[in-house]
């Protein structure tokens, strides 16, 4: 492989992790329920044709597998299996307020992704010098976005793409500084992706008959002290 | 005979609650299948106690991905009794409640599953599939946290997902650094045993941050303080045998993932492996015991009462080598114990339809047998001799103190005693206290405890009472043995 | 020298030129997409022509700075467009005097004083446009600042003719994420800067709902012509920042032959005719926001300019 195709893959890889940063902010702060289903099915794609590049520049079997296996999963059959399984209202709602007013939930999520700069460049260091790229980064600023997503959300889709897309920001680390793991290893782990998104599918389900309600995160009746006692967080 | 076997029952019984099988069988299945895997997890703890680990090859390139040592058998084997005895207390407690078929085959066939997974835990020795099985124990008990489909049962069981999948992300980030760290001493098998073996020559920073997050990831579903939030949600929503399930023994199964971390991080240096456990499982401890304080359900009262023993035994492991037995002690224990626990809980909860504890009073002249039972559990859990807490609490402080870390040991065992207190003044209260208006006592609106729950009861009791005075040799030895697991 | 001077003038004339073409085609399309037929690409010029043979009225109460500013607001584009590649690859004769912040700053400059002239009459609508474009502006100050802190961060330069090179050498370089994203966030910008419908409606007839148009509703005559034609070659030249500068490179004369620098004329209006199209396909598939939402905007905005500075903090 010559140095400019080689420059060239490492350029575009980082471009794919670039943008899968973008879609990352993007979780946190989209009102739209159906917004954040694109945005993760857009960070799927980055995540698949980041492990393709990286397949390309380790000339590794195991990524393409990765790729393809990402590629069918996710865009195709998790939102396939959330129009079978979760609430008809679950696409269609907007999310009026969030736990935080967006500007200051970006300005955290910026905060974390410049935390995960921290934490992340020794830890590739650490690997080898051959690892170096935007991935291991941006993938604990994924991991960390996803968390975070989780806090500030309430509406129950923008929730479980959180916790997607948490499992996305370990991947996108992952196939950099764990690019040769077991191919039965990654079906088992895009398998319990499908099982999240159907048990969590059910549960909502659930939730919008019993509760009338897909914002799960307003759910908060089990506290400490009975009602009327403010117990402030004793239940979150 | 292979170990893998012991998953098939569950796999099957499983699929046979899953289909359409008349409703009477429903149950039996379960049962027979968990006895099944009760007396498959005595022969393998056994043979392990008998002659050490055993190791198998799933295939090339697979070696060693499935293995049993001391520490596994011991799990493996709690798994399976408690397993068993919820299986029988499944059977009356669902009788008694109104449900349709289809609910009746969806809770066994969840409950299979959820067996199935965390038997999964001590047998796979490869890293990522354990993560794998530890999320589908989270997925796999979630619809059975929300079993009831109250709002507040979905609300535990929504909250329930969402932080450990929540820990589950973290934890993932952490096995593919240690699967990092694994590549960057040139190689090996991506097992417990690989990675003891590897440990010496793997990067630091990345055993310790891969430790670190996967003692915060999976620590949130082993409850630890302070992602312990969901936990007396979850455990006091759902039905009282998965209860027992769940607190009894799938946190300790999940404890025992990170503590496979133990052997591998005393080889790295400046690792403090054992500082973090102890910090963590002092507040953890210390936080639960005076959460208990103000508790006002007493199904939360034992929920908080398992992130206190979760707490318990993570100081112990940090405690050092000597206090090593008595965590392994303090598992076993409080498996058999919290899911008596729960059982007497249920018990209560069937003759009295509330959690309030200010709601029920005099227990013990309505049900005298839930508030036998109540006031043993109660008794058992927080250590009160000479019940099998007590011995193995004792073992842990006697360590502690011979280790010479006196202010850790102190601190445990004051927070220990002040659990006692917590618990004790609530259980009391229900079963001794005078009821607030004397209810007329015709037997008829008594409801009787189902035959198979007071059987289970009965069952719970025993290891709860024997395991205080008598521990049997071969038990001794797979607990030795599950001890030095937890050293290099 | 000379030569140098002369392709610098050619400059300014091609915006000066241009400029109101880029609007009318734009107008143009709009009017396509939403099946209508609508005025004619050179109804611009023919605004601008009868604008410029109209009587002036100015309000007794208005100050000098009402006055003044359609000169001011004319004027700074055409300094920009000296500063700017335009139509060649290489500094002329002016480019020294100023970068691309200093090019910020005279564009700033021309919006500060339509803002002074909006308070100055006392006509109601005035402050409620200039209000609002304020807070647009200093909403969109600190993209601007990140966009031009990258950009002088990869290249070393905020000098547009170095900056130019530095993404096409190697080609790579074009496809490295704090290009692409620095060009998603200064799109946003454009839009926002230049009254685009995201942000704000140009077509828009509605004085409540005005943010830039309100601005110049006093000026009529000469005056609304100049406010006009230097807000159209505002925009021209912000294209020309953005097309020239950070998205193609190409296309710019390289010789330094008048023919070259001709031929770059084609060139250049093509690239900014594409872009048009895609600016015409935004501003018909999107609905304008509500005033408090364009915070969220940009503060998208903000977010892609810092996620392009640390992805090329992350890569290095």
């Amino acid at each position: 492989m010559s140095d400019a195709t080689r420059q060239l893959i490492e350029n575009l890889n980082a471009l794919a992790a670039g943008l899968f940063l973008l879609t990352a902010f993007g979780i946190v702060a989209m009102r739209q329920a159906r917004g954040c289903l694109m945005l993760f099915i857009a960070q799927s794609l980055l995540l698949a044709a980041s492990a393709a590049l990286l397949g390309l520049r380790f000339d590794s079997g195991h990524l393409y597998g990765v790729a393809i296996v990402n590629l069918i999963t996710k865009p195709i059959i998790v939102p396939w299996l959330l129009h079978r399984v979760a609430p008809a209202g679950l696409y269609t709602r907007r999310e009026v307020d969030q736990v935080l007013n967006i500007p200051t939930a970006l300005l955290i999520a910026l905060a974390l992704a410049i935390g995960a700069y921290f934490l992340g460049i020794p830890l590739a260091k650490a690997v080898g010098p051959e690892y170096q790229g935007p991935n291991v980064p941006i993938g604990i600023a994924g991991l960390l976005l996803g968390a975070f997503t989780l806090t500030v959300r309430r509406e129950a889709l923008p929730l479980l793409i959180g916790l997607l897309a948490m499992e996305n920001g370990a991947f996108l680390a992952g196939i950099l500084i764990a690019h040769n793991l077991s191919m039965l290893v990654e079906l088992a782990i895009a398998t319990d992706g499908l099982i999240i998104v159907f048990i969590v599918g059910v549960l909502v389900r659930a939730v919008a008959k019993q509760v009338g309600t897909t914002a799960v995160g307003e759910l908060a009746s089990l506290k400490e002290r009975p009602a009327g006692q403010a117990a402030p967080g004793a239940a979150r | 005979m292979s170990l893998v076997w012991i998953l098939i029952p569950s796999l099957i019984a499983a699929l046979l609650t899953g289909i359409r099988t008349p409703r009477s069988w429903v149950p039996g299945i379960t049962v027979v299948s968990c006895l099944i895997v009760l007396v498959l997890a005595v022969r393998m703890a056994w043979s392990v106690a008998a002659g050490g680990s055993v190791g198998e090859s799933l295939g090339p390139g697979w070696s060693n991905w499935v293995a049993l040592d001391g520490l596994g058998a011991l799990i493996l084997l709690l798994i399976a009794l408690v397993a068993t005895t919820a299986a029988i207390y499944s059977v009356g407690y669902l009788a008694h409640e109104d449900l349709s078929h289809g609910k009746l085959r969806f809770y066994h066939a969840n409950y299979n599953l959820f067996v199935f997974s965390m038997l999964a835990i001590p047998l796979i020795a490869e890293p990522t599939l354990v993560w794998i099985v530890v999320e589908l124990t989270t997925l796999a008990s979630a619809l059975l946290v929300s079993f009831e489909n109250t709002r507040e049962a979905l609300e535990a069981a929504w909250k329930y997902v969402v932080l450990s999948l929540m820990g589950a992300g973290f934890a993932l980030f952490g096995f593919l650094v240690l699967f990092a760290a694994m590549q960057a001493t040139g190689g090996g098998t991506y097992t417990w045993s690989g990675l003891v073996a590897a440990a010496p020559r793997m990067p630091p920073l990345l055993v310790q941050t891969a430790f670190l997050l996967i003692l915060i990831g999976l620590g949130t579903k082993v409850g630890l303080v302070p992602m312990h939030t969901w936990l007396p949600d979850a455990h006091s929503q759902a039905p009282s045998p998965v209860c027992a399930l769940l607190s009894g023994i799938e946190t300790t199964s999940i404890l025992y993932v990170i503590l496979r971390f133990f052997p591998v991080m005393q080889a790295v240096p400046g690792a403090h492996a054992e500082t973090w456990a102890l910090v963590l499982g002092l507040i953890s401890v210390g936080t639960a015991a005076f959460l208990l304080l103000q508790v006002h359900d007493y199904k939360r009262l034992f929920a908080f009462s398992t992130v206190e023993h979760m707490g318990i035994m993570l100081t112990a492991v940090g405690l050092g080598a000597s206090a090593h037995y008595g965590a392994m002690q303090q598992i076993v224990s409080h498996a058999v114990t919290k899911s008596f626990c729960f059982f007497a809980a249920g018990a209560t909860l069937l003759a009295v339809g509330t959690r309030d504890i200010a709601a029920v009073r005099g227990l013990i002249r309505r049900a005298p047998g839930a508030g036998a039972a109540l006031v043993v559990g109660g008794l058992g859990i927080t250590g009160a001799p000479p019940l099998a807490v007590f011995l193995s609490e004792f073992a842990i402080l006697k360590a502690g103190l011979g280790a010479g870390y006196y202010v850790a040991t102190g601190l445990l065992a004051a927070f220990i005693v002040i659990a006692f207190f917590g618990v004790m003044v609530h259980v009391n209260r229900m079963v001794f206290g005078a009821p607030e208006v004397e209810e007329p006592d015709s037997p008829a609106e008594r409801p009787r405890l189902p035959f198979s729950c007071g059987l289970a009861l009965v069952l719970g009791a025993v290891p709860v009472l024997v395991l205080g005075v008598y521990i049997p040799p071969p038990l001794h030895a797979l607990l030795q043995q599950a001890a030095a697991a937890l050293a290099r | 020298m000379a030569e140098r001077i002369f392709f610098n003038l050619l400059q300014v004339a091609t915006v000066m030129v241009f400029a109101p073409l880029a609007a009318g085609v734009t107008a143009r399309l709009k009017e396509i997409v939403q099946s209508k037929r609508g005025p004619s690409v050179f109804q611009p010029y023919r605004d601008l022509w009868k604008l410029f043979h109209k009587d002036e009225i100015v309000s007794e109460d208005s100050s000098w700075i009402f006055r003044f500013t359609p000169y001011i607001v004319f004027v700074a584009p055409i300094f920009v467009a000296l500063l700017i590649p335009v139509l060649t690859s290489y500094p002329l004769f002016f480019a020294f005097m100023g970068d691309m912040l200093g090019g910020g700053f005279v564009l700033a400059l021309g919006g500060f004083f339509a803002t002074l002239a909006a308070v100055d009459t006392a006509n109601p609508y005035g402050p409620i446009g200039a209000s609002r474009t304020r807070m647009v502006g200093f909403l969109a100050e600190p993209v601007f600042m990140i966009v031009f802190f990258t950009v002088s961060f990869v290249a070393g330069s905020t000098i547009p003719y170095i900056v130019q090179q530095k993404w096409v050498m190697p080609i790579a370089n074009f496809f490295a994420p704090s290009h692409v994203l620095l060009v998603l966030a200064f799109l946003m910008l454009i839009l926002a800067e230049g009254g685009r419908i995201p942000v704000d409606n140009p077509t828009g007839h509605f004085e409540l709902a005005m943010i830039d148009e309100s601005k110049s509703l006093e000026y009529s005559g000469r005056g609304f012509a100049l406010m006009k034609w230097g807000g159209q070659m505002k925009f021209f030249v912000l294209l020309c920042i953005f097309l020239n500068v950070l998205v193609t490179p190409w296309g710019l004369a390289a010789g330094q032959t008048l023919g070259d620098v001709l031929l770059a004329v084609p060139l250049v209006l093509f690239k900014i005719f594409c872009f048009i199209l895609v600016l015409v396909f935004i501003e018909s598939s999107l609905a304008k926001l509500r005033l408090f939402r364009i915070a969220e905007f940009l503060g998208a905005a903000f977010i892609t300019s810092v996620a392009a500075m640390i992805a090329q903090v992350f890569i290095g």
